[in-house]
């Protein structure tokens, strides 16, 4: 019970810390994301504890996930104009974004002579956790390492998603929430809000998008891989 | 002092929200997951103004402000993967790296082009 807490309150502390340094240093690898985890990993392995019992106490966080994602309805409720207004941007650009998420995850996977049930486990994982995990139980895939891609998605999605917005300079809110909720659903409305409170709700409406779309049209794109 | 009891008060609402949505969902034998029906549920009792924001304002600022907090633990769980890395770690993380990035790209072009249209600019 007390190392429970203990590696919960190490947790809360080391992502508060490189919050900190992240805002006086914005690199790419300062992301706490990406930094928070490895300093976890490393001090787990070399104090020899187990992923399980870290997470006794640390897994409560995890469970904070549900509720953060449905805090959103607040922030919807409050551009809901703008979603409006924008209607057919997101509308096109996440459909878009959704189909080609499932096909180039399968054929590139294919290509790349992964075996079927990956291939299978990877092709949603462009969308939130819960809904790509049920849809690659449905086609045939691995639920954990679907569960891992999603996770993978999401982290890489924050790093390499702002490198996109200034290169392709997508100048634009809209396209900004789009490209960050379709590409890296949860992770990438963290990253969309670091931008400005409209790039976060329209983030929040792609990612639903997305669900929805990969829920109704995966298993039926998955019939040609 | 008492903002803070109240940011906590209102993040255990959404905490609740989410139970009751889950459980809802299973309930049902819903394929779409509590939360995103805590969403819908969520937003039309806000919209019929059955609930009103500033009641919930505050802890929805908070959970969405700390969202990375969230998913240190999930990140820190590939360490149970070990084998899968070793195996097909490479393969996999150029997968998901170029389509991403092909995902990024279109959804952004194209939701750029439509919001430029929008507002009159014929260039983009």
């Amino acid at each position: 019970m007390l190392e429970a807490i203990f590696w919960l309150f190490i947790t809360v502390a080391i992502y508060f810390a490189s919050k900190r340094l992240y805002k006086a240093f914005p690199k790419v690898y300062l992301t706490p994301v990406l930094i928070v985890p490895i300093i976890v990993i490393l001090l787990i392995q070399f104090s020899g504890v187990s992923f399980q019992s870290y997470n006794e106490g640390a897994g409560w966080l995890s469970e904070m996930v549900k509720p953060a994602t449905i805090a959103l309805a607040v922030m919807l409720y409050k551009h809901v104009d703008v979603l409006k207004k924008n209607v057919t941007a997101i509308i096109v650009s996440v459909g878009a974004g959704a189909i080609i998420a499932i096909i180039t995850s399968a054929g590139i996977a294919k290509m790349l002579g992964l075996t079927k049930e990956i291939t299978d486990s990877v092709a949603p994982r462009s969308t939130t956790t819960p809904i790509a995990v049920s849809v690659s139980d449905m086609i045939g895939g691995i639920p954990t390492v679907t569960a891992v891609a999603t996770l993978v998605t999401g982290l890489l999605g924050m790093i390499i998603g702002p490198m996109i917005v200034k290169y392709f300079r997508i100048h634009s809110s809209v396209a900004r929430g789009a490209l960050f909720g379709t590409s890296a659903h949860a992770c990438g409305i963290s990253k969309a809000l670091e931008y400005d409170a409209v790039a976060g709700s329209v983030a929040g409406i792609s990612m639903m998008a997305t669900a929805f779309i990969t829920l109704g049209l995966a298993p039926f794109i998955m019939t040609w891989f | 002092m008492r903002t803070l009891l109240r940011t906590v008060i209102q993040v255990l609402f959404f905490i609740i929200v989410a139970k009751i949505s889950d459980a809802f969902a299973a309930w049902i034998h819903s394929p779409i997951p509590g939360t995103i029906i805590g969403i819908a549920v969520l937003f039309i009792l806000l919209k019929f103004k059955v609930i009103r924001m500033d009641w919930i304002e505050q802890g929805s600022n908070w959970l969405l402000a700390e969202m990375l907090l969230f998913f240190i633990p999930a990140a820190v769980g590939i360490i149970n993967y070990k084998s899968l890395v070793v195996e097909s770690g490479l393969r996999l993380t150029i997968t998901i790296f170029l389509s991403t990035l092909a995902v990024m790209i279109c959804t952004g072009l194209i939701s750029q082009r439509f919001a430029a249209k929008k507002e009159g600019n014929s260039e983009c």
